[in-house]
């Protein structure tokens, strides 16, 4: 193999993939797109339903059987 | 007759004590940024909406938020800010900063503000040319595998379970993800 010292030992951690780990232009690029990942993650998160909001209906909901039960036990 | 005056000699004005200007010392840290110069361009309908959906993330009933809830914020309104533009809008807080922090809706608006004029903001183009650094076989798609290695190494690494959640059935039978389609799928939330 015919590379510099370095860059051997960068090839043997990533024969298959050339990651480009020290290069900053590669960090800010993949750093604008994880960015945009994790917006996209948050507002599908959200449009999914919010947790919060959810459990102040289940608790509505689920006081609402609960004098259902009531009834029918007499 | 009135008496002469002599005339005094105009005293010589004394010499004002030069003020002399402190030195600002070189702060360590990156200056916070001025907020309150930031001209609020959304419309009060927008605000409105904002207003609504920040407090929704408001779980100790007084209308505030926690620094650590900032950045989800701003994703819920349509932002993608990178987690060091945030930190630093947020004036470079520490870890119990961040969680012990709080503001109200009309200090994070010019927050929200700040990132949604920034102009180094990504677009489609951008994305897919990021990601087509990694289509060895150039022909539209990437390795699965490879991606995953690339968002968890690279920039702001994410963990295993974010890239799980964000990759899941976008690989085809062949571990393969279609690019493009990818990032117009990313885009379209």
């Amino acid at each position: 193999m015919d590379c510099s010292s370095e860059d051997c030992n960068k090839q043997q951690d990533e024969e298959v993939l050339d990651i480009p780990l020290d290069d900053p232009e590669a960090n800010k690029a993949a750093a604008k797109i994880q960015a945009s990942f994790r917006g996209h993650m948050t507002r599908k998160k959200i449009k999914s339903g919010k947790p919060g909001e959810e459990v102040r209906i289940n608790t509505r909901e689920c006081s609402a059987d609960v004098e259902l039960c009531n009834r029918e036990l007499g | 007759m009135a008496p002469k005056k002599d005339v005094k000699k105009a005293e010589p004005a004394k010499p004002a004590a030069a003020p002399a200007p402190a030195p600002a010392p070189e702060p360590e840290k990156p200056k916070p940024l001025d907020l309150s110069s930031v001209k609020i361009d959304f419309t009060s309908e927008q605000q409105e909406d904002f207003k609504e959906a920040f407090l929704l993330f408001d779980r100790t009933g007084d209308s505030k938020i926690t620094y650590s809830q900032v950045a989800d914020v701003m994703r819920a309104l349509g932002q993608n800010p990178t987690n060091k533009e945030v930190k630093k809008i947020l004036g470079d807080p520490s870890v119990e900063e961040m969680n012990a922090k709080k503001l109200d809706f009309d200090q994070f608006l010019p927050m929200l503000q700040t990132v949604a004029n920034n102009p180094d903001k990504g677009g489609f183009e951008d994305f897919v040319e990021g990601l087509r650094v990694f289509d060895k076989e150039g022909n539209g798609t990437v390795m699965g595998a490879e991606l995953r290695i690339v968002l968890s190494t690279l920039g702001e690494k994410m963990t295993e379970q974010e890239v799980e959640t964000l990759l899941q059935g976008q690989e085809d039978e062949n571990g393969c993800i279609n690019y493009e389609a990818f990032v117009r799928h990313i885009m379209s939330v």
